[in-house]
């Protein structure tokens, strides 16, 4: 009797505490893990801020670029030089074919405008 | 233990003692005494100081066109101490950068002395090319991490480009390798055009790969703000066509032409022959840099002869009306000539005669002090103000430096030497009512959003003659081009306003210049009191022939074309009643041709 029971109380497994340092080791471990993978979100974050910000310099640089040629080809010197050279197909209105008129005339009496009128009626 | 035993126990425990003593203080002198020391060496080899570069401020006209650009370019650096194949290395360069083989390998090969390993090591930075544009930059970058190289890094910048290319040089003016304006606009906008660069400080691994995550302090670049004109591009192309085509036909010495706006001052273009190309500064001449409207000096002329009219006209000594003896064309008392002899003159006649005599009777009324204050007052012997590097103030002696004949001769524009923005600003004023505004290039400031931070507001120097005498002045000019007017003193004198017969202060006898007051336009411009523009037009030096040699046939001509086409453009319309139905455009322009 007494045997048995000094077998039973040399050879317990103490559960408990077996299931404690079980679950401190799996807390332990994961805490490990996702700080592992934390910080290689961190990294891998980084390099894919990095790679946005490069791509968003070329971006600008490019408009930038687009932006100088716009206003290359567009400003006067340019276009006067295509003008000159007959690329621009205009063709300047010469003076003989600009006419302009003269305020229409108000009648007399009235006050009326008289966009025509004909003297010779009157007279 | 016995007693030896216990004595090495003693010896070893005060060695350990003495050690980890030792070990203490090295560890607090590491630690406590030198740690911000340390710490910052440290920091030196893993952590840099990244710039982000500010964007240079855009100039642009009155509408909105850009005149100055920036265009991004990269700096190719190498570092000798990463390439493993110096060879393989500047083959690929020198194919993508356009660069002979043999000089890049001479770049690639260059060494410096390092102190610490006292000897020559490969240079850790060598430029290999500047502005290499962005898309060739890339393309490179592309090769390299291709063939997994390393060594060679691409450092960010811009330059500048100037779309017009001659167009405006004089008034944009340009800037140095470092992005700073040296002359022009970009010198004198320079604060406000500069942007701030910004800064970021990052931690790189040791392959020099920055650390994203151990980002440090950061500031981000502010922009330089844009700079708008007064300047009409429109008109400014009139002016630069009309110039460049008078440049070639009398290949002169030099040619400026002036538009300016009487009311505000705003000088709507403006251009100087000799010019350049802003975009290719080498070899240009100095001579070709200077912008002569402000910074080259005349005699007036008899353009001067607005100053003294004025001036006793304002300070009622007379009226328009009041008769001068004009000594028949000779005063002998001060040896002075007219072109052609008159006996009694109005004050009006005068100007519209251009009599010397007269005018020297005027300015003897008014006397020495009042006639020089006159002068001072109309903006002569000081600079306008203008917004543009280089500007003189012109010579204007006082009285009592004068000789006896210094009042007779400087009304009509002798002993006076002034820029030609300043004979302008001078006509301006007589167009705006005796208003003298201070000349205008900038007309606002705005962010890089397009909100306006500044303006320029047309400033008013001061008033220097009364409305009744500018008005009396403008009506005798106006009449100079009528058949009353001087044109019988030579081919074309007076037809587009004041003669001039100014000469270069130091070469007297020189063949005159022809600074010339938009007069056309302000006797269309007189009944509604708001003329639209004044131009100069200077011609220095025409090589013509002599009979040939004359303002009315060498710079009125250009000022007629450029009066018509600016009338034309800005919709100008004529004050003077037109018959229904005519053909305004053709009287207009036979009108300029007539005379």
């Amino acid at each position: 009797m007494s045997s048995a029971n000094r077998r039973r109380h040399a050879n317990a497994i103490p559960i408990a505490s077996f299931v404690t340092w079980v679950f401190i080791g799996i807390f332990a471990a994961g805490g490990g893990l996702a700080y592992v993978w934390c910080k290689n979100q961190l990294y891998s974050t980084g390099t894919e801020i990095k790679s946005l910000e490069r791509e968003l310099v070329d971006l600008k640089n490019k408009n930038e670029v687009a932006e100088s040629k716009i206003a290359q080809l567009s400003s006067t010197a340019k276009l006067q030089e295509r003008y000159d050279t007959n690329f621009i197909k205009l063709v300047p209105i010469t003076n003989d074919h600009i006419t302009v008129l003269s305020n229409a005339p108000t009648s007399a009496n009235s006050g009326e405008l008289r966009p025509v009128s004909n003297e010779r009626t009157h007279e | 233990m016995n007693q030896s035993a216990q004595k090495r126990a003693l010896t070893t425990c005060i060695a350990l003692a003495g050690c980890f003593t030792v070990f203490s203080f090295r560890l607090v002198n590491l630690q406590v005494t030198k740690h911000d020391e340390y710490a910052a060496q440290a920091a030196a080899n893993h952590v840099t100081r990244q710039t982000i570069t500010a964007r240079r401020g855009l100039i642009q006209d009155i509408h909105g066109e850009s005149l100055a650009q920036n265009e991004p370019v990269r700096t190719v650096v190498a570092d000798a101490t990463l390439i493993a194949d110096r060879s393989a290395m500047a083959e690929l360069i020198s194919s993508a950068l356009g660069m002979p083989h043999p000089q890049v390998m001479e770049k690639l090969g260059r060494e410096v002395y390092s102190q610490a390993l006292k000897k020559n090591v490969p240079a850790p930075y060598v430029v290999l090319k500047k502005e290499v544009p962005d898309n060739v930059a890339s393309d490179l970058a592309t090769q390299l991490e291709k063939r997994k190289m390393r060594g060679v890094y691409f450092e960010p910048g811009s330059t500048r480009v100037y779309p017009n290319e001659q167009m405006l040089c004089h008034i944009l003016g340009y800037v140095n390798g470092q992005n700073v304006g040296v002359d022009g606009v970009e010198r004198t906008m320079e604060d406000f055009l500069r942007g701030h660069d910004g800064f970021r400080y990052s931690e790189r691994d040791r392959t020099g790969r920055e650390i994203v995550p151990y980002r440090g302090q950061e500031k981000e670049a502010r922009n330089g703000n844009n700079v708008r004109l007064t300047v009409d591009m429109g008109l400014q192309n009139i002016v630069e066509m009309e110039i460049e085509a008078a440049y070639k036909q009398f290949r002169p010495k030099s040619a400026t032409i002036i538009l300016m706006q009487p009311k505000t001052g705003e000088i709507l273009a403006l251009a100087n022959r000799p010019n350049f190309n802003l975009n290719v500064q080498e070899n240009v001449p100095e001579d070709h840099r200077r912008n002569r409207a402000v910074s080259d000096i005349l005699e007036p002329g008899s353009t001067f002869k607005i100053v003294t009219t004025a001036a006793a006209l304002t300070e009622k000594l007379v009226q328009p009306h009041t008769m001068i003896n004009c000594e028949n064309g000779y005063f002998a008392a001060v040896k002075l000539h007219d072109h052609h002899p008159y006996p009694d003159l109005s004050v009006h006649d005068i100007l519209v005669k251009s009599s010397n005599i007269g005018v020297a009777k005027l300015a003897m009324q008014l006397g020495d002090q009042k006639f020089y204050e006159y002068v001072r007052r109309f903006g002569f012997g000081e600079r306008t103000g203008v917004n543009l590097p280089g500007e003189i103030g012109g010579i204007v002696h006082p009285p009592h430096t004068w000789s006896k004949i210094s009042i007779t001769r400087m009304p009509m524009g002798q002993e006076v030497s002034a820029t030609p923005l300043q004979v302008t600003t001078a006509m301006c004023a007589i167009a705006n009512g005796g208003h003298l505004m201070m000349p205008q290039i900038i007309h606002d400031i705005t962010d890089d959003q397009g909100h306006v931070l500044t303006q320029f507001p047309p400033q008013e120097v001061r008033t220097v003659a009364s409305q009744a005498a500018t008005d009396a002045v403008r009506d005798a000019l106006v009449e100079v081009v009528s058949p009353r007017g001087n044109r019988d003193a030579g081919p074309g004198d007076g037809v587009q306003g004041r003669r001039q017969d100014g000469h270069r202060p130091e070469a007297r006898c020189r063949r005159p210049l022809q600074p010339r007051p938009l007069r056309h336009l302000l006797r269309r411009l007189h009944a509604a009191n708001d003329p639209a523009f004044v131009a100069l037009v200077l011609v220095d030096d025409p090589q013509v022939s002599h009979d040939k040699n004359y303002g009315g046939m060498v710079a009125a001509p250009v000022f007629s074309r450029i009066g018509e086409k600016a009338a034309r453009y800005l919709n100008l319309k004529a004050t003077e009643e037109v018959p229904a139905g005519s053909v305004m455009a053709r009287q207009n322009v036979s009108d300029y041709r007539d005379q």
